[in-house]
Formats: structure tokens, sequence, C-alpha cells
């Protein structure tokens, strides 16, 4: 007889904790999220700057980015046209495009020089784990949000083996790029979602 | 016309050839620098540069860009919205993540000169214009004022569609000099509240807001607000403990102020006052001392039972000169004494410093009760002269000064003194009854004060007899006649001593000779040297003779006993002539005989420090048996 209530006890438990993590409402994950791609661009903006002490690196030489192809909205206009889960399906696939990216990035710092090997190995970890609990976060989201957000698309990335500097710096300007598209994709939902709470936005 | 067409080319052309004679140069411009692009809202975007040297020409710039992913060259659409030497690019014409190439041309009529090319992505430009509205007002929390700063987001800047995130911060400073800004970042929020103001103080206020990943915008302009005077927080608490303290203070010396007298006792025990029994301190402070010392008489002094050993006093036979003195000092010293005898029993602790004063006492007392005793029994000794009162009364002073004999105080040794007479020459046994009497009573002084515990009442004992006989040797000085005296005196105490010697050694054969001591004057020496004494009616004669006697230093000391019962008597030079004295008497008494010249100290001289040097070398004290046995 203690044995059952005990175990009935347990079950109530775990109903109820299920039953409070599902009740976390979509605003403060998508507040989380912005918070998360907002640490993941700031990271990245601090290491391209390190390498190359400049604002902007020319990406527009030979190579574009590997996600150039993402049909992604140009000034603000178009932004805001864009519908919510069109918005998280965009942060996802850049995300989910950057993962490979990263992996390379890491494998492949022996190239630069060697004062800048450390920051770019330890920074290039932050952004991974990051990214990663992004991803975990925004599909969570994008699975209350509807099917539309459910579609990612793939944007390969081919260069699998370790790559000169020249592709790495390019490589980290496209991924701050990208990087700013989510954050920026990101908050514009946390503004649409906080209706009710204008203190957000 | 051909020579006029080439006479024109030559007069254009002439200027570029031919040096100016002013000195200035015409050359290409310089190159414009610091292209500098920024965007305040993410939707439009300005560049400006800066142009290089005209080259003494006038020089219009130009600028072009390029966009990313495609070679099409444009020039900028607006050069004036801006101001000078900048182009402003319109929503129309700005596009975000798309990088901008853009170049600054410069040409004159020389030539055009090319800047360095830029690349820019209007998002990572922005820079927003600064908040606006700022407001700044005095609020109230609890009586205690703040600063409620609130302000606006730049008119440009959409922050609520989520476009642009901008965080605010915000700076304050004092209105006065050598005052500093302080910071506080705001978030995103748009108000912001200041405490801990200074009551009646101005203060500066500035606001300025920057895009998430961009640029500080400007400061706002300045906002002025003063705080209104108001009471410190802080000082009205401590207002409020100083009062409470004072209260507390005020209670504690109340308290203190009660309990005075039980703090006194605490830390200031009272000296314990003298503990006599029957020491009545409230008679002592009235001044009258004879009923202070009335009042210490107990009933049962002196203790006629054998319960000496409870006193701390031991007595020792107290050898009285003169039975006459004894009679009229019944002063305040003999009941003095009386009573401090029984006062000696008392066990207070208070006693010690008056120890000696009782013992001494004791003495005196002793002696004088002995010297009423053999007073009554031997009146037959004739009168006595009252020389010796006032050396009596002295030596009882003397006795308060001397220290405590031990108990050994030697029977032995005191039988001794007797023993000085003892060589002296036989005599008639006339005076016997007086010495024998003397002897009793000395005996009965004896027993009443209870030997073995060897007494200060011996050493008195020994005392009177010196004394006595030191008188009698001054007598020998002064006047020829006492001589006679002294043989006798001396005679009687050989007597007495002989015969105590001849009883034993024990304590109660001590002599007294003193008691049985009569002095006569010498009247004459007859032809026959005999000398004829008679009584001396009073002491007067002896108090003067013996006046310089009587001095307190003149007495012998019993220093102290050892433990083979021998009297130390201190080697003073008093006692030494004194003892001296008594062997000088000895020889002085036959040398008188013969010579008739009395020189006692001269006597005292010769005769006596052989031996007693030879007595002490032997054992440190004075054995007066063997020092005149050694004579003979």
């Amino acid at each position: 007889m203690a044995q059952r209530r005990i175990r009935g006890g347990k079950l109530v438990m775990v109903l109820c904790v299920v039953a409070m993590c599902r009740a976390v409402p979509i605003n403060d994950l998508i507040y989380r999220a912005s918070q998360q791609s907002d640490q993941l661009h700031a990271l990245s903006t601090m290491l391209t700057q390190e390498l190359q002490g400049s604002e902007v690196f020319p990406i527009d030489r030979v190579h574009a980015c590997h996600t150039s192809s993402l049909q992604t909205p140009t000034d603000k206009e178009q932004a805001l046209q864009v519908s919510e889960s069109d918005l998280l399906s965009l942060a996802r696939s850049l995300l989910q495009a950057w993962s490979d990216p990263l992996v390379v990035l890491s494998s492949s710092t022996n190239v630069l020089p060697y004062s800048a090997q450390s920051t770019l190995s330890k920074t290039i970890q932050k952004m991974q784990e990051h990214s990663k609990d992004l991803k975990d976060g925004l599909d969570i989201l994008s699975s209350k949000m509807g099917p539309a957000a459910q579609t990612i698309t793939s944007l390969p990335f081919i260069e699998t083996n370790e790559i000169g500097q020249d592709k790495i710096t390019k490589l980290l300007s496209c991924f701050r790029r990208d990087s700013h598209k989510i954050d920026s994709f990101l908050k514009v939902l946390r503004c649409r979602a906080a209706n009710m709470q204008p203190q957000m936005c | 016309m051909m020579t006029k067409v080439r006479e024109v080319l030559l007069l254009l052309l002439l200027p570029a050839f031919v040096p100016h004679t002013d000195g200035t140069r015409y050359s290409l411009p310089g190159k414009p620098t610091e292209i500098k692009c920024r965007s305040p809202e993410k939707e439009t975007f300005t560049c400006w540069w800066k142009p290089g040297s005209d080259g003494g020409l006038p020089t219009t710039y130009a600028l072009y860009y390029r966009k990313e992913g495609s070679n099409v060259v444009h020039e900028c659409p607006d050069y004036h919205t801006a101001g000078k030497n900048s182009c402003f690019f319109n929503k129309n014409d700005t596009v975000i993540w798309v990088s901008y190439n853009i170049t600054v041309v410069a040409t004159n009529a020389l030539g055009k000169t090319y800047s360095d090319p830029v690349d820019i992505d209007v998002v990572y430009i922005v820079k927003p214009h600064p908040p606006e509205k700022l407001e700044v007002t005095v609020m109230k929390d609890q009586g205690w004022p703040f600063l409620r700063v609130s302000w606006e987001p730049p008119r440009k800047a959409d922050t609520r569609s989520g476009w642009i995130t901008l965080i605010y911060e915000l700076r304050v400073k004092l209105e006065e000099e050598e005052s500093e800004w302080e910071n506080h970042v705001a978030g995103q929020q748009k108000m912001f509240n200041i405490f801990s103001l200074r009551s009646g103080g101005t203060y500066l206020i500035q606001v300025r807001c920057k895009p998430d990943h961009g640029f500080w915008s400007e400061w706002s302009s300045t906002s002025y607000v003063k705080v209104p005077e108001y009471l410190h927080r802080e000082k009205s608490v401590w207002i409020l403990i100083l009062v409470f303290s004072a209260f507390i203070l005020l209670i504690l010396i109340w308290l203190i102020h009660m309990n005075s007298h039980s703090l006194k006792h605490c830390m200031l025990p009272p000296v314990p006052g003298p503990k006599i029994k029957g020491f009545d301190k409230q008679l002592l402070k009235s001044g009258k001392s004879d009923e202070v010392f009335s009042a210490l008489v107990v009933s049962d002094f002196p203790p006629t039972t054998s319960n000496y050993e409870d006193l701390l006093v031991e007595y020792l036979e107290v050898y009285v000169p003169e039975q006459q003195e004894l009679m009229v000092d019944e002063g305040k010293d003999h009941d003095g004494c009386l009573k401090s005898i029984g006062s000696a029993s008392d066990s207070d602790s208070g006693r010690g410093s008056c120890d000696s004063d009782n013992l001494l006492m004791d003495k005196s007392g002793a002696a004088k009760e002995e010297q009423q005793q053999q007073n009554q029994e031997g009146d037959q000794i004739g009168t006595e002269t009252q020389g010796p009162k006032e050396a009596w009364e002295k030596e009882t002073m003397l006795c308060a000064n001397e220290d405590v004999v031990s108990p050994d105080a030697s029977s032995k040794k005191v039988k001794t003194w007797p023993s000085v007479f003892s060589p002296v020459t036989p005599y008639s046994l006339s005076p016997l009854d007086p010495h024998n009497s003397l002897e009793m009573h000395k005996q009965n002084c004896l027993s009443d004060t209870q030997f073995p515990p060897g007494s200060p009442s011996s050493d008195h004992c020994i005392k009177k007899a010196l004394q006595s006989s030191y008188w009698e040797v001054c007598f020998n000085n002064n006047q020829p006649y006492p001589q006679t005296d002294v043989h006798q005196q001396l005679q009687a105490h050989s007597d007495r001593n002989i015969s105590a010697i001849n009883d034993g050694n024990a304590p109660r054969n001590l002599l007294l000779p003193t008691r049985m001591t009569e002095y006569v004057e010498v009247q004459r020496v007859n032809e026959e040297n005999k000398v004829l004494l008679h009584p001396i009616p009073s002491g007067h004669t002896r108090e003067e003779a013996c006046s310089w006697v009587g001095h307190g230093d003149n007495y012998s000391k019993v220093k102290g006993v050892n433990s083979d019962n021998v009297l130390l008597l201190q080697r003073e030079v008093v006692e030494e002539e004194s003892m001296e004295m008594a062997g000088a008497a000895e020889s002085c008494y036959t040398s008188s005989i013969t010579i008739n010249t009395p020189k006692p100290t001269t006597c005292s001289h010769i005769a006596l420090p052989v031996q007693e040097e030879r007595v002490l070398a032997v054992s440190g004290y004075v054995d007066t048996a063997t020092m005149f046995s050694l004579d003979t």
C-alpha cells in the first residue's frame, strides 16, 4: 500500500513537471532565443575585428557566402512583411547552415598566426555552444508555430578539408552577416509576439 | 584661318607651359580621405569624406559606389541633403546585408583623383540620433526625494517593430565645479530613478542610446533640475541614537548612585581595624586612653591556670631592682601591662602589630607583678630608692622597642647572670634572708610565669640585674660612697647567684637579685676601709646619678636565646659596658678596695674584653660564668 502511494505521488509529480514545462510561454522562448542570437553575433563581430582590425571585410570578392542563395529581406519594409513563420524558418535555416562550417573553422585554426589561434579556438567553441542552444530553442519554438516554421532550407557547405587563411577570414565575415540576420529576425519576431509587453521592444 | 586657330591654341596652351609669375601651381586635386558612412536608423545612410587639396583649381567631388555581386557603378544620388562633401542614400537606394564599395573622386581641371575604396554594410554602421524629450522630475519616496528621468527614443529609430533595439545610458552631475559625471546604464527602458540626492543641489542630466550592434549616439541636450531642501535621513537617525543613549546613560548614573554604598564596599573593602579583645575603638577615637586601657582589663589576668602555652607571649622572670618603685609605679603602665597580657591571648589576626607591645607589656606587667609580690614579702629588704624608677619606666619603654624574646630564653643563661657575682668574695649571710626571700620570690616569679618557655621575664630580670649593676657602677663613678653599696649589692647579688647556682640548673633557680636589691648610700669610708652604708631614703640622688644612666640606650638588650637556652645579649656598647661594668664591678671592687679610686670604665676595659671575647668566640654568646671563672 505504501509503495503504491509512493508511485502515485511520483507520477503526479512528473505530470506536473511536464505540464509546467509545456507552460513556458512563447514570449519567453523567443526572448531567450533572441538573447542567444545576440550573443552569437557579438562573438562573431569580436572575432572578425580581432583578426582583421577593420569594420568590414570585403566579401564580394571571388567567393560569395555559401548561404547567399537563401533569399532574405534586404530592407526594412521587406523584413517587416515577412511572416513569423518565415522569419523563424529563415533563422533556423541559416543556423543549420553554419553548424558544419563552424566545425571546419575550429579545426583550421592552426593556419592562423600563433597569437590568434587561442582566441579563435575559444571563440569558435563558444559560438558553437550558443549555436547549439539556439537551435534547440528554435526547434521548440517552431514546433509551436505551425508547419511553415518547420521548413529548413538546406545550405550545404562544400568545403570539408582544412581551409586557408583567406577562406577563414571570408568564412568569418559570412558568419558575421548571417548571425546578424538571425538576430534581426528573432528580434523582429520578439516584438511581434510581445503585444502585451511593449517593454520588450 | 589656320594661323588664327593655331594662335588660339597657343594662347590656350600657353598658361600650361609657361610658368606663372605669381608662384601658384596647379595640380591634380588631392585624394579624398576619411570616408565615413553612418546610418541613423538602418534605413538610410550618409557618407562623408574629407577632401584633399584642391590643387589650386576648382575641384569637384563625386562618389561612386558599387554593390556586392554587381559591377554596375552608381553615383551618389544626393550630394546636398547631408551637407558638403557628403552623400546621402535614401531608403530606395539603401539595401541591407549588402556591402557597398564606395569610391570618391576628386576632379579638377587637371585631372581626377580617386580615393581608396571603402566597403560598408549598412547594418554595421548604425549610429542613432540622441534620445528625445528628456524629462526629469523630483519625486518623493516616503518623504525622501529622488529624481525620475524619462526620455523618448529618437524619432526615426523604429523600435516598435523591433527593427532597431536600442540600449540607453544616462549621466548625472551636480552643478558645481570639480564634480564628475556619474554614468548609469538603463538598458532598454526609457525611464530611470536617481536616489541619494544632495539637499538643495542642482543636477545636470544627459542621456544617449546605442543599437544592439552599433555605435553610441551623441549625448542629448542637458536637463537641469533642483532638489528641494530636506532633512537627511541619516541625521535624524543619529539624533534618535543620541537621545536614546543619553537616556540610558542617565539611568545608569541613577543606578550607580543608588548602589553607591554597596559598590564602594565591593571595590574598596574597608580596612579592618585593630582587633584587640576588649579594645574599644570608639573610646580610642574619643581620645581617652585611660578608658581604653581600662577596658582591656580582663578579670582572668594574670592567668593563674597553667594555660600559658596558649599565650603567644612567654613570660620571663622580671628582675625588678626596687620594690618601691614598683609600688609607686602603679600607673597606667602597670595597668597597661596587666591588661595587655590578658589581651595577648586574643587570637585575632590584627594582633601582629601589637604583638611586641603586648609582649613587652607582658614583661613589664609580669615584672611588676613579681615586684609586687616581692614587695609584699620582701619588705625586710629595705627601702628602695627611687632612682631606678625612671629607669624602670624607660626600661618599659625600651621593652617596647625590643624584640620578642624567643621562648627559649635560657633560664640557664639567666642563671649565669647571677654567676657574675659568684666569684666575688664570699660575704656574710646577712643579706641572705632577703636573698633567700629574693630567691624565693624569684622562684615564685618564675613559677608564676611558668618556665621553660624562656621568658621575656627572665630577660627582663637580666636586664634589671644589669641595670642595677650598672646603676651601681654609676654610683661608683659619681659618688665614692656608693661603692660599698655596690659591693653590698654585688655581694647580695652574688649570694643570691650562688645560691641559685647551688640549687641546680632548674630554671626556677633563676635568681632575681634585682628584687632584693637595695640601694644604700655610702656615708663614708672609715679608716678600716669599710664603707658605711645607709639606706637612701629617696631616689633623687639616684635619679641624678643615674639620670644619664636612665637613657634609653643604656639598657642591655637581650638579643635572643639560642638553642642551648643561652641568652644572647646584644653586643651593644651599652651592654658591653654594662657587662663590663658588671665584671668591672668585681674587678673594680677588688681594685677599689685597694686603690680606692673608682675607675670602672678603665677597669672594664682592662678586665673584660679578653674574657668576653674568649667567651664569645667559643659559642657566640656571652657566658658570664665561664667568663669570670677564667678571670679568677
